[in-house]
């Protein structure tokens, strides 16, 4: 996590309250750090985390139909500017309708969809057009044009924005080297592996220097290693040009990997939001505990070693790691712990503890001994009882 | 052969190239516009307009619908109006074109449906106008199947040509009806037919080639 994520954004929102809106009128505080971007990173300021990008106000979308589908019912959101946002939920959930939202590529029946300061579902056919030219997306079939090369997909988007041919060109090539495609400018996108034209449908999002890039499963039609340099790519981008990403996936490892912030979808409703470690270590909804269960218990395959013993799972953030909880908690209860598997992952570049352990005792005394272990600041989280 | 029989034979080819030609190249100029417009009101389409669009279809079912040796003799009064006579080769033309061009916007309107409703979206996430998408997205995306649609409206009015000619249009049809099965020249019939077989297969291959060539996808 990064410093100053928190502490600089407290101070912003009250910019942002729609009061301060009107008085400030043009100048807006988006365009005021834009700016003023290099004076804020020099004294150490933190652009990232500052205030809301999106702003997303009890939204309701139903596709007509056969029998009506409720896609989304009543979500509001709010996604920091500067961040990556992951959006996760089965199947179904709503995820791809959220992200549409955005952009209004699909419209919400009702409910508000703030961008920066411009209300997305206010805008005219020819003042959306302009606004969509700021946010970039990709896709998960990265929809490139087939008939255009390399070059002219990225440079799609600039000729759309009217650029001049000399501008275009210097950019085509910054943008390429950006996602190392330097050498394929001439190929097309039947000669380009799946990573690689997804690197193509990233430097044409970027084409236009957006404020937000959206992503519906951009690597779900890649394979784990093309994956994990794709996310990379993304993580890159959202640290060197300091943009939001708002990334949606059914694959928890994805977020566990480069989201600062995670919202849980489910049957078009939200479950959940919050920083990713939170969720990842105190999921608070069903949702969320589901989709952790099925994340962790693919990847630590423990199961109980005594008929009567508990199955738990604990989780430690960084600080509390050092500390000898569970000596403690042998010495002060009346249970026996046998720890069956433990690992440390990097969450973001945080690390964060998983200890899967057995408690065997009387049931009260399992009960005091989880109680104890949550006082102290562990997240505690039944397997099998 | 004579010379005369030649010479016959090659101002009959020369008629047919000109009446397909010039009827293709007309085709292409209404079926093409009117085949988009087919495509964009359609359900789902970048412009739609379900009242223009079932319009625009029933005008275009309704002219594939008529025979062509029927629809020849009753647009004889508008072909006279253009061309100042119902007879002859450049008057041909004229029937050859109205049965073209709902044939042509059908075949547009499908290669245009065919480009991937994905890369569409991405252009609209980019702020793209209809009329962009139009030109920058759909037409270059649907050129292969544009170049091949060409080609099956050129073939088609060969055979069609070959209709034409027999109400005084000229050409390698009425050629071999007036010759081959009038008069009994075997010989020209076959040469006839032959040179059609050859001029449909050439076309053909043309039209494959150069789709080909812009086709960029495995
Ligand atoms: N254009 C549409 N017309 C009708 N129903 C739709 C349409 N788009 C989505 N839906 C329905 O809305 C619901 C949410 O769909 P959505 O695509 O947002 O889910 P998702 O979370 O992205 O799922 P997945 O992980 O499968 O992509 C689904 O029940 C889907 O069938
Ligand atoms: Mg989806």
């Amino acid at each position: 996590m990064k410093p100053g994520n928190h502490c600089l954004s407290e101070r912003c929102q009250f910019q942002l309250n729609p009061r301060f809106r009107e008085m400030r009128g043009e100048a807006n505080l988006f365009r005021f750090l834009d700016r003023n971007h290099l004076f804020f990173r020099r004294r150490g300021f933190f652009i990232q985390g500052c205030g809301n990008l999106i702003r997303l106000q009890n939204l309701t979308k139903t596709f007509a139909g056969k029998d009506e589908v409720r896609a989304l019912t009543g979500i509001s959101l709010e996604i920091p500017a500067g961040q990556i946002y992951g959006i996760i939920g089965p199947s179904g959930a709503g995820k791809s309708t959220l992200l549409r939202c955005i952009n209004m590529l699909e419209r919400p029946d009702s409910g508000e969809v703030w961008v920066a300061d411009t209300l997305m579902n206010g805008l005219g056919p020819q003042e959306l057009r302009s606004a969509r030219k700021k946010m970039g997306m990709i896709f998960q079939h990265f929809n490139l044009l087939n008939s255009r090369t390399v070059s002219g997909n990225i440079a799609f988007p600039l000729e759309l924005a009217g650029t001049d041919k000399r501008v275009m060109r210097r950019r085509v090539e910054e943008l390429a080297e950006l996602v190392g495609l330097t050498d394929k400018l001439q190929a097309y996108p039947h000669q380009l592996s799946g990573g690689q034209k997804q690197r193509v449908g990233i430097a044409r999002a970027l084409a236009t220097e957006p404020t937000v890039l959206l992503c519906d499963e951009p690597t779900s039609a890649l394979d784990p290693e093309t994956t994990s340099s794709v996310l990379e790519l993304l993580q890159d981008i959202n640290e060197k040009l300091q943009l939001t990403i708002v990334l949606v996936t059914h694959e928890m490892a994805v977020i566990q990997e480069v989201c600062h912030s995670v919202a849980v979808l489910e049957d078009g409703r939200l479950k959940e939001a919050g920083p990713v470690v939170e969720v990842f270590t105190r999921p608070k909804s069903e949702a969320a505990q589901r989709l952790l269960q099925g994340f962790l218990s693919a990847r630590f395959e423990v199961s109980r070693q005594s008929p009567d013993g508990t199955l738990i799972r604990l989780t430690f953030l960084e600080e509390r790691a050092n500390q000898p909880i569970i000596s403690k908690l042998i010495r002060s209860h009346q249970v026996d712990v046998n720890i069956l598997f433990g690992r440390i992952d990097q969450m973001k570049g945080a690390p964060f503890g998983t200890l899967m352990v057995e408690l065997a005792g009387p049931p009260e005394q399992k009960a005091a001994a989880m109680e104890f272990l949550e006082a102290n600041g562990v997240g505690v989280e039944v397997m099998e009882r | 052969m004579n010379s005369a029989a030649l010479s016959m034979l090659w101002t009959a080819a020369v008629e047919t190239l000109t009446m397909v030609g010039a009827a293709t190249v007309l085709a292409v100029l209404g079926g093409l516009p009117l085949g988009i417009l087919l495509a964009a009101t359609a359900p789902g389409g970048i412009l739609e307009k379900p009242w223009l669009n079932r319009i625009l279809g029933t005008v275009v079912n309704l002219g594939r619908s008529i025979p062509f040796i029927i629809l020849m003799v009753a647009i004889i009064p508008f072909t006279r109006s253009i061309v100042g006579t119902s007879i002859g080769t450049t008057a041909a033309i004229i029937p050859l074109t109205v049965a073209a061009i709902p044939f042509m916007a059908r075949l547009v309107e499908g290669s245009l449906r065919e480009v991937d409703p994905g890369v569409v979206e991405a252009a609209h996430s980019m702020g793209a106008a209809p009329g962009e998408i139009i030109w920058k997205v759909l037409l270059p995306e649907a050129l292969p199947g544009l170049v091949l649609a060409i080609t099956v409206t050129a073939v088609n009015l060969v055979g069609y040509s070959a209709m034409a000619g027999a109400i005084g249009g000229g050409g390698l049809g009425d050629l071999a009806i007036r010759y081959g099965y009038q008069r009994f020249r075997g010989d020209v019939m076959l040469q006839t037919i032959v040179i059609l077989v050859l001029l449909v297969q050439g076309m053909q291959m043309l039209g494959d080639k150069i789709a080909n060539r812009l086709y960029h996808r495995n």
